[in-house]
């Protein structure tokens, strides 16, 4: 017999029609009298298990004609009911795949939510599934408070710590938030999650925090079932690993004993809640059904293992429950089972049709967010700017800067214009960030927008998530472009993905700082001079900024900051570290690579507007950052040397390029030379030439102008593989098939 | 025969009118035994019997409009009806209710007994016979081909904020009852609003005769009044489940009978009643093969209609898709329509 969703079914019906006992571990359960779960919370609990296991039933049912995807199922895991009922609407929940039963009563304190209905249409991927909107079967939802999640592997983690973070901390701003101070987070993850690195910087981040007596009221809750797919954890690994901490207070309870469940959840609710401290509630489940539709249990676990499973299954125990307290005869309970089998198979048969997403413009359609949440701000007034900026107001007003510090102005004006919005970073706190960017904002902005974080990438980018889930707009810096990559899935698979996964109803709007690229004098090595943006560019509904001097840097921070507060949208500001000095173009002294800071908040540079400087029909260089840089020098040098007219475009923006008025601009000229600093393969230069041939009517003699694929090298070695005024001259000057002098 | 599901929908008050006069003579002459315990009830209060008023030669506005003899009147219709669908042909998954329908959705329920149902209906439907407060207007959101209206939601949306700024003014939405909207509120603000809602649809704004301002703050006072008159052991669990104004579902074996009835006389008295929600988690939560639509009167019909289109049921889009499947193959039964009532008997 492998259908083991037909064996627990008939499991349960025969329990109840008397033809099959219960072992005496199963009939032994918490004394309800002396809980505070009266009998028909109990009772309510059961038919919210119910529905969660039919569901799981029906959706393996759906499966076998193609009628369902992604089955995998929260049989086993249905005492996380609890959770539903002691948790408050307010608290947000990120869930574990396994929660259905928590969904669904959580659903059942807000009247008038269709949560078979909506459950059923995610199952589908039906276009009327509310949460995603037939993108794909999460569990969330708006009306619940439940920020959608896929296959977590504990990676909604360390955003829960920046939600939990984000409570007392928009409280102590004064920014309108999601949640009210009276809020607790809650996240859920399995036993094998817990070993994830996301799991364990989360912990360690909560831990770091608490540690400091700095609010953060959030449960942990580890549903633990044992195995991992098919690895066992360890006997009492949950409990050995996450006991001892002296931050993190520890919670645990029999997940099969609803009434054991509901006093140990209570405790911990309550526990976070009062003391605005983080808890872990280890609550022990079993696995039913195997890990997910597709697998074969059988393969790893005998069958006797898996008999064993479903001897502990928490509707027979909870049954046992309503039975052994006189609540509910047999009888009754086996009618009420039935009553919803049959009420969920026609809600299936109503629900479960090919009303699917039609095309890639519909799927695609909320994967940028797109719908103005919240107003546009005015600009903080003179005299609030004169007195933030201080001693630096003349500076401000009337003196030339290289984009290091016109970044620093910028981020002073917009966090004066925009309330919410928080800096948070190694360093980036008294020090002023490791190239002194965020210099003296915690001064004019205090400790509660301008904080340090832990050195971990992943609690960086987790916390800014969070913090934007409750309606701030997070401002993290990156150190270096290097140190991205370790954190890189909590922008891939979370940031990036919410709006798409939530059909445009949460966001998670923000603006990652991030100093990088190669070129540093002085200040070598592989990490500190990383050319590798491959990871930002194939993100859709991500917005990578690159600017290459400081005017379009104050301009375009100033886009993405308003349109993270105002959309949700997540861009990634990309700042070439090598051009933070900078002050001079070609000679000493020039200050050319200098400007003043532009006043007027408002002036500002749209997304994909890229930048032209002169005009040549002979040959155009299209570049960015450090590129455009060299690129400027090598056009005066040209100039005077060879009398060569070349045209220059500045991208400003890597991603989001409006590709048809840029070819239309490389068109013009009769060549073109990409110039791009990272590494030839997987750098955007493909990318150009490859939208140069899909647009470009008269395709231009287009050549390539890269770095090496290479790591950087320390010292002067970093210049052989990357990009150079001369070789940028050399390139032109082959391309335009003249001979050197 | 398979059993067709359906869930059953009471109405509420104003349905019975004109035509309805001789409803109770025409289907119930059967039911002596139950209008008979409703009327021994009344006579005890010195109230009309309302098989004596559902025998009058001519409608009256005196006597068949106020609510003390109105609630009794179509609770005698309703229920009747109720007992009369064929439980052979039709296994009765839900039930809800409009406004009042909510006491006569909990009767057929088994939430009240049919003494509590008659004490509690009677005693609401009597609470104003001293002076109604306030009342009721209605006002559609929605085209004359059912389609939502941006329009004229914007339209109510502002006249509600402008009359509400007026001092001693007060107006509120008390029903959302499909493309309509019941706006409950005092006197001074009705007027206010039939002068100034910009006249729609050949008859609306108008107000409902005879009804207080139901599903308002206004009736908090007649609410709390209710609690100290009526305890929490006139209601129990429902047999089958309920859907509520809010569009909670009541279960049979988890409902505790203080809170349905803290429920019954509390925030369904004051708060705005979402009739329109109730049907949504009908069709959605339920599934069912029809929706059975009791009597007496025929107005339920349209609100349901339009619940169905807003929510794109079975791909409804206006009047036209929903007088097709009517025809077709009727999916929602109204039991005073003499045809679909064949169909449920």
């Amino acid at each position: 017999m492998f259908d083991r969703a037909k064996v627990v079914n008939d499991n349960f019906c025969n329990f109840l029609n008397g033809h099959l006992e219960l072992s005496k571990k199963n009939l032994t359960c918490s004394p309800l009298e002396k809980s505070s779960l009266s009998q028909n919370e109990l009772v309510d609990l059961l038919e919210t298990q119910m529905m969660s296991r039919l569901l799981d039933i029906k959706s393996r049912e759906l499966r076998k004609t193609g009628k369902s995807f992604y089955t995998i199922a929260s049989s086993g895991h249905e005492g996380l009911s609890v959770v539903g009922l002691v948790s408050r609407l307010s608290d947000m929940g990120f869930l574990h795949y396994r929660d259905c039963a928590l969904v669904i009563q959580r659903s059942k304190k807000l009247p008038g939510t269709t949560i078979l209905n909506d459950l059923l249409c995610s199952f589908g991927a039906t276009v009327k599934d509310p949460i995603s909107g037939g993108r794909h079967k999460v569990l969330g939802s708006k009306e619940l408070f439940l920020p959608p999640q896929t296959s977590t592997i504990a990676s909604h983690l360390p955003k829960a710590v920046g939600a939990a973070l984000s409570i007392s901390r928009s409280k102590d701003l004064g920014v309108e938030s999601e949640m009210p101070g009276d809020a607790v987070v809650f996240c859920t993850f399995g036993d094998a999650s817990l070993n994830h690195a996301s799991s364990q910087t989360s912990l360690n981040c909560a831990h770091w925090i608490s540690y400091q007596n700095i609010p953060l009221p959030l449960v942990f809750i580890c549903e633990d079932n044992g195995i991992g797919i098919s690895v066992p954890s360890p006997t009492e690994w949950v409990k050995n690993s996450q006991s001892k901490s002296h931050s993190i207070k520890y919670f645990e309870c029999d997940g099969l004993d609803l009434v054991d469940t509901f006093n140990a959840t209570n405790k911990a609710f309550a526990y976070a809640r009062e003391w605005k401290k983080p808890a872990f509630l280890r609550i022990k489940t079993v696995r039913l059904l195997g890990h997910a539709g597709s697998d074969i249990e059988t393969a790893y676990r005998s069958i006797s293992q898996i008999e064993l499973s479903e001897e502990q299954d928490p509707l027979l125990k909870s049954a046992s429950i309503v039975l052994q307290n006189e609540i509910l005869s047999h009888a009754e309970i086996l009618n009420m089972y039935e009553q919803l089998k049959n009420r969920i198979d026609r809600i299936a048969r109503d629900t479960i049709k090919h009303d699917i997403l039609k095309s890639a413009d519909q799927i695609m359609e909320p994967i940028t967010p797109n719908i103005k949440m919240k107003s546009s701000l005015p600009t903080a007034c003179e005299e609030l700017r004169m007195k933030t900026f201080g001693s630096d107001w003349e500076q401000v007003k009337n003196v030339v800067h290289p984009m290091g510090r016109l970044i620093n102005f910028a981020l002073t004006d917009l966090m004066l214009q925009y309330p919410g919005t928080v800096v948070l970073g190694e360093d980036v706190a008294k020090k002023g960030g490791v190239y002194h960017i965020t210099a003296k904002l915690e001064k004019r902005f205090g400790r509660k927008r301008v904080f340090n974080s832990l050195l971990d990438e992943t609690s960086i980018l987790g916390t800014a998530i969070g913090l934007a889930h409750n309606g701030l707009t997070p401002i993290p810096e990156i150190q270096f472009l290097a140190y991205i990559h370790n954190a890189q899935d909590q922008l891939r698979g979370e940031a990036a993905t919410l709006s798409f996964f939530s059909n445009n109803q949460f966001t998670n709007g923000m603006v990652i700082r991030v100093a990088g690229l190669a070129y540093q004098k002085g200040f070598g090595g592989h990490y500190h001079n990383d050319n590798s943006i491959a990871i930002f560019r194939d993100l859709p509904g991500v917005t990578l900024a690159c600017p290459s001097n400081g005017e379009d840097a104050v301009k375009m921070m100033r886009t993405c900051v308003k349109e993270a507060h105002e959309f949700g949208k997540v861009f990634v500001f990309l700042e070439p570290i090598a051009l933070y000095p900078i002050r001079d173009l070609h000679d000493k002294g020039d200050n050319e690579w200098c400007t003043k800071y532009p006043m007027n908040t408002d002036e500002r540079i749209e997304i994909g507007d890229f930048h032209v400087q002169g005009e040549s029909r002979d040959l155009c260089i299209v570049s960015y950052g450090n590129g455009y840089f060299l690129s400027q020098q090598a056009k005066n040098i040209l100039q005077s040397r060879y009398k060569i007219n070349i045209k220059l475009i500045d991208l400003r923006w890597l991603t989001s390029i409006n590709e048809s008025a840029l070819c239309a601009e490389l068109e013009k000229s009769r060549r073109v030379l990409i110039v791009d600093e990272c590494r030839r393969s997987g750098s955007l230069s493909e990318g150009i030439m490859a939208m140069m041939l899909d647009h470009c009517t008269t395709m231009p003699e287009t050549k390539r102008l890269c770095g090496h694929d290479s790591y950087i090298p320390l010292g002067d070695a970093a210049n052989l593989v990357l990009p150079q005024t001369e070789d940028i001259i050399d390139a032109v000057v082959q391309l335009l098939g003249r001979d050197h002098d | 025969m398979t059993k067709k599901t359906a869930v059953v929908i009471c109405p509420g008050r104003g349905t019975y009118g004109k035509a309805e006069l001789g409803y109770l003579q025409k289907y119930h002459k059967n039911k002596k035994h139950f209008l008979g315990q409703l009327d021994f009830f009344r006579a005890e209060k010195g109230q009309m019997s309302i098989q004596e008023l559902d025998a009058f030669e001519n409608f009256s506005i005196k006597d068949h409009i106020p609510g003390e003899n109105s609630a009794s009147l179509i609770y005698g219709c309703s229920y009747s009806d109720y007992l009369d669908i064929n439980t052979d042909k039709f296994d009765i998954v839900a039930i809800t209710g409009n406004s009042m329908g909510w006491y006569i959705a909990a009767a057929c329920a088994g939430a009240l007994d049919r003494g509590s149902a008659i004490n509690i209906i009677n005693t609401m439907g009597s609470s104003q016979k001293d002076g109604l407060i306030g009342g009721q207007i209605v006002y559609p959101v929605v085209n004359t081909d059912w389609t939502k209206s941006e329009s004229l939601n914007e339209i109510l949306e502002t006249k509600l904020k402008s009359v509400n700024l007026i001092p001693d003014h007060e107006a509120y939405i008390s029903i959302h009852f499909g493309g309509l909207k019941v706006i409950g509120g005092n006197d001074l603000a009705l007027k206010w609003l039939l002068k100034n809602l910009p006249p729609e649809q050949d008859r609306y704004p108008f107000r409902l005769p005879g009804n207080a301002a139901f599903h308002t703050p206004l009736l908090k006072e007649t609410s709390d009044h209710a609690k100290t008159i009526m305890g929490a052991e006139l209601l129990s669990a429902p047999k089958i489940p309920l859907i509520d104004g809010t569009g909670k579902i009541w279960q049979p074996y988890s409902t505790r009978s203080e809170d349905i009835w803290d429920y019954t006389l509390g925030s369904q008295v004051y708060d705005t009643y979402d009739f329109s929600k109730s049907i949504e988690v009908a069709i959605k939560e339920f599934a069912p093969d029809h929706l059975i639509i009791t009597g007496p009167g025929m107005t339920l019909g349209g609100a349901v209609a339009q619940s169905l289109i807003k929510n794109d049921y079975k791909g409804l889009k206006n009047k036209e898709d929903f007088k097709q499947i009517q025809i077709d193959n009727p999916y929602v039964l109204a039991m005073a329509d003499p045809k679909q009532r064949q169909l449920v008997l």
